[in-house]
């Protein structure tokens, strides 16, 4: 019955909207091609203050829906009543579900507003299969305050096949790395911060010395995570030069950039000295029983951290998550865990392409393309950003300042990155330690950083697919037994090489032919 | 005309036969049509037959791999080891069940063989790292504790083959011994009257009674198991396995091989072009198998 009622809603929210296009005089297929909507003139106007008819946005989001949604829900209409009178129904799809369920929903023409997609999911493929609305002249026309909380930087590098076809998600323009160490167990063996990659080792030793039953060292291990392997995660924290990963193999280190000299460099070709010490390093660490013995089966990283049963662990952000922290303190009374980053704050050091790993895009066949875009604008506000990815005030979080919070309780989980986040409002959670706070806030500023020769470009991998999906597949078998240093390194790489580097080099080239023609254009 | 009479006849019977058959065709013959597009480089936007023909061009990234053959090696020998040792198990447990005398204990020892089928996969491989890992797993303490030496099992790809064939049965044993029972409930008591008149003994009676009544059964679902002797069972392979790299070369099947080469591409075609290989060699296998079947035995054949 609710399922009707909704659907009733929906449809009598669409037919008043459809009439009220059809009042400015253009018609709904002009609504839809990049070009006509920018005719379609009088909502504008609308957003400004005239009260306009509601709409119910359907949203997709990744994850579960937090408890105190609705709530949420509710201020967030109450406030949009006004103005641009949009109604929500957020639909929330499990993560292991994600790919295959919104790429049919795409696929059967869903009637979606808002979708969210990713690089990592399938945004080139459905951009590609043409599901989504090129956003340029929306966000012109009502996205103003959308585009001013992100830098220039964001838009001019997340682009795909030359348009703005999603919305960049991101609260800072390099992502974070860091390892997670056991603060109490290094103060325990009186140990000072730790301050390079030797004295984590140091730090890893003294545990496997004094400590039975803890890990030292832990990395991933399970063949989709291939960057955050324990050789390869230091490519994130080494520079002179800074190896980058190659726009083709996305998280593999076979193909690589440094110098930011355009060019695409080939392991297989020549191995790099650094990378093989780091490999070497890790085959050590292992041989020497530092490295969790099963880490390559292991399949939730996670929960072995929180169990607090781990000296050191990789993790993809700066900074200690609080509900890590919580579970390992729960776990294993008076265990903390402090952040460790060799990230360098030093203006131009780090260089990188922008992208993003989270957008929003509106769908071809959604019919309230307009309002989509008027809501995405909504939330850059700073309010309603804080309502959208906190909660309500005193209830889910406080305050902390201009530009941090802290959460109460555990109703309303955090994921701003799948619809709202941006630089600008976001605020940091004040549980961080200081260090953490300012690498955050010197990464939100895009000039902090060097922007890649490369910014802008996106690799279409359709004339090499035979070729990526036999690589990959040969990848997979050896790249994080490799990095992980479970197997032999040399017997292994040659292994590796001999079945994949035929591939790895047509691949190579097709790469280098498209980074040509992006330089050459440019 | 002939048709027609047949299904005026038996009206009701077809009647009764419609869901079935009208499952069968939306599910099983309507789909098949969308083999199609293993010919074609599919694009969503453009309709199956919008477009672009590409001959074979889609079956490359499998057989220029030079895993192809590895892996359905281990696609077959996988299934091949769980048809054997999971019918086999499942008609001594039905057997065996069928012996117990006292209903209660019938019952419970029925419902515990049985549970395990509606563990999901998931939790069946957590269970399986927790038994097995290396820090902490209950089979390696255990061989601590008697003196032996802790082993690496997630690094041993030979003993795989065993781990997930006694996974298997663990699951599915219960499931069919139920299917077994049944068959074995219906067996007139008349027959086993008489035996032990002629004074047969208890496995004498099992030997020559039951296990030739039920024979049917136990080919048919041997069949059933045959024609699907291509597809791994991802769901379980893939939960129990993962991306676990070193196990790769005993438990590497089709399915999880594909996975892994297109779930960066999301390619419909190239998948689709997968499962037409695995169906085809479906086909021809369960033919061939029912073909011997029925040269055994005329009426033990599927078809």
């Amino acid at each position: 019955m609710k399922g009707t009622k909704k659907g009733a809603a929906l449809l009598g929210a669409t037919l008043l909207l459809t009439s009220i296009v059809g009042c400015s005089s253009k018609s709904n297929e002009a609504g839809s091609s990049p070009s006509g909507s920018a005719g379609a003139a009088s909502p504008s106007k609308a957003a400004e203050g005239a009260k306009l008819p509601p709409v119910t946005l359907k949203i997709i989001l990744p994850g579960d829906r937090p408890a105190d949604m609705d709530a949420v829900i509710k201020e967030a209409e109450k406030r949009m009543a006004d103005t641009i009178n949009v109604k929500l129904d957020l639909v929330f799809v499990p993560w292991s579900d994600l790919a295959q369920k919104t790429q049919v929903m795409l696929a059967s023409g869903e009637n979606v507003d808002l979708i969210f997609d990713a690089p990592w999911l399938h945004m080139e493929q459905m951009i590609s299969a043409g599901y989504y609305e090129p956003l340029e002249d929306l966000l012109n026309q009502y996205g103003q305050d959308a585009v001013k909380v992100r830098s220039q930087q964001m838009f001019d590098a997340n682009k795909f096949q030359g348009h703005i076809y999603a919305l960049p998600m991101g609260n800072t323009h390099l992502a974070g790395r860091t390892y997670l160490v056991r603060k109490d167990l290094r103060e325990k063996y009186g140990l000072p911060p730790i301050q390079s990659y030797d004295d984590l080792i140091k730090f890893a030793y003294k545990v496997k010395e004094n400590e039975k039953g803890i890990v030292p060292l832990l990395a991933y291990g399970q063949a989709g995570q291939k960057d955050v392997s324990w050789g390869a995660f230091r490519a994130f924290m080494e520079y002179d030069p800074q190896i980058l990963r190659s726009d083709a193999l996305g998280q593999s280190l076979v193909l690589y950039y440094k110098n930011n000299d355009g060019k695409v460099y080939n392991l297989f070709d020549e191995m790099e000295p650094r990378v093989w010490s780091w490999i070497q390093d890790a085959r050590k660490l292992y041989l020497d029983g530092l490295i969790h013995p099963d880490i390559l089966a292991l399949k939730d990283i996670d929960s072995v951290i929180n169990s607090g049963k781990v000296g050191a662990a990789v993790y993809n952000e700066f900074g200690v998550p609080s509900s890590m922290s919580a579970a390992v303190a729960q776990n294993v009374p008076g265990a903390e865990l402090e952040p460790v980053t060799f990230i360098q704050m030093e203006k131009g050091k780090n260089i990188t392409n922008f992208k993003q790993a989270n957008f929003q895009a509106i769908p071809k066949v959604s019919k309230n393309k307009e309002r989509a875009m008027m809501f995405l604008n909504w939330t850059a506000q700073k309010d309603n950003y804080d309502l959208l990815a906190y909660g309500i005030e005193g209830k889910n979080y406080e305050k902390v300042g201009e530009d941090q919070y802290k959460q109460i309780g555990s109703n309303y989980s955090y994921f701003p990155y799948a619809w709202i986040w941006n630089p600008t409002t976001d605020r940091l959670n004040a549980g961080f330690d200081a260090e953490t706070i300012k690498h955050y806030q010197f990464n939100k500023d895009a000039d902090n950083l060097t922007p890649s020769i490369l910014t802008g470009f996106s690799f279409d991998p359709g004339p090499v697919m035979n070729e990526i999906s036999l690589y990959n597949a040969t990848e997979d078998k050896y790249y994080n037994s490799i990095f992980d240093g479970v197997v032999d390194s040399d017997e292994t790489w040659a292994k590796f090489k001999k079945e994949a580097s035929a591939n790895a080099k047509k691949i190579q080239n097709e790469l280098q032919k498209q980074i040509d023609a992006f330089l050459a254009s440019k | 005309m002939t048709l027609v009479r047949e299904i005026v006849k038996n009206k009701y019977l077809y009647l009764l036969a419609l869901p079935g058959l009208l499952f069968l065709i939306v599910f099983a013959y309507v789909p098949m049509a969308g083999h199609l597009i293993a010919f074609k480089r599919y694009r969503l936007a453009d309709g199956i037959w919008g477009s672009q023909w590409v001959g074979f061009d889609n079956f490359k990234f499998f057989f220029m791999s030079s895993d192809w053959y590895k892996v359905t090696f281990n696609t077959i020998f996988l299934n091949g080891l769980f048809i054997v040792c999971g019918l086999g198990i499942a008609l001594i447990l039905a057997i065996f069940l069928n012996e117990i005398q006292q209903i209660v204990f019938k019952k419970i020892a029925q419902s515990f063989i049985f549970m395990p089928y509606f563990i999901s996969w998931l939790v069946v491989s957590m269970m399986v790292f927790a038994f097995l890992n290396t820090t902490d797993g209950i089979l390696n303490r255990t061989l601590e504790a008697n003196g032996m030496d802790t082993q690496n099992w997630y690094l041993m790809p030979r003993v795989w083959p065993a781990i997930l064939t006694v996974i298997y049965v663990w699951k599915f044993a219960g499931y069919y011994s139920i299917i077994f029972l049944a068959a074995i409930t219906g067996i007139s008591g008349e027959y086993y009257e008489s035996a032990r008149i002629d004074g047969a003994t208890r496995f004498q009676q099992i030997i020559h009674i039951t296990i030739p009544l039920i024979r049917n059964v136990l080919i048919v679902l041997a069949l059933l198991g045959v024609g699907r002797i291509f597809y791994g069972d991802f769901g379980m392979i893939y939960g129990i396995v993962g991306d676990t790299a070193p196990l790769y070369p005993t438990t590497d099947v089709i399915d999880t091989y594909s996975y892994r080469a297109l779930r960066q591409l999301g390619d419909f075609s190239k998948s689709s072009a997968v499962i037409l290989y695995q169906s085809v060699m479906g086909l021809v296998t369960i033919v061939i198998f029912n073909y011997i079947a029925k040269k055994i035995d005329k009426d033990s054949g599927l078809f």
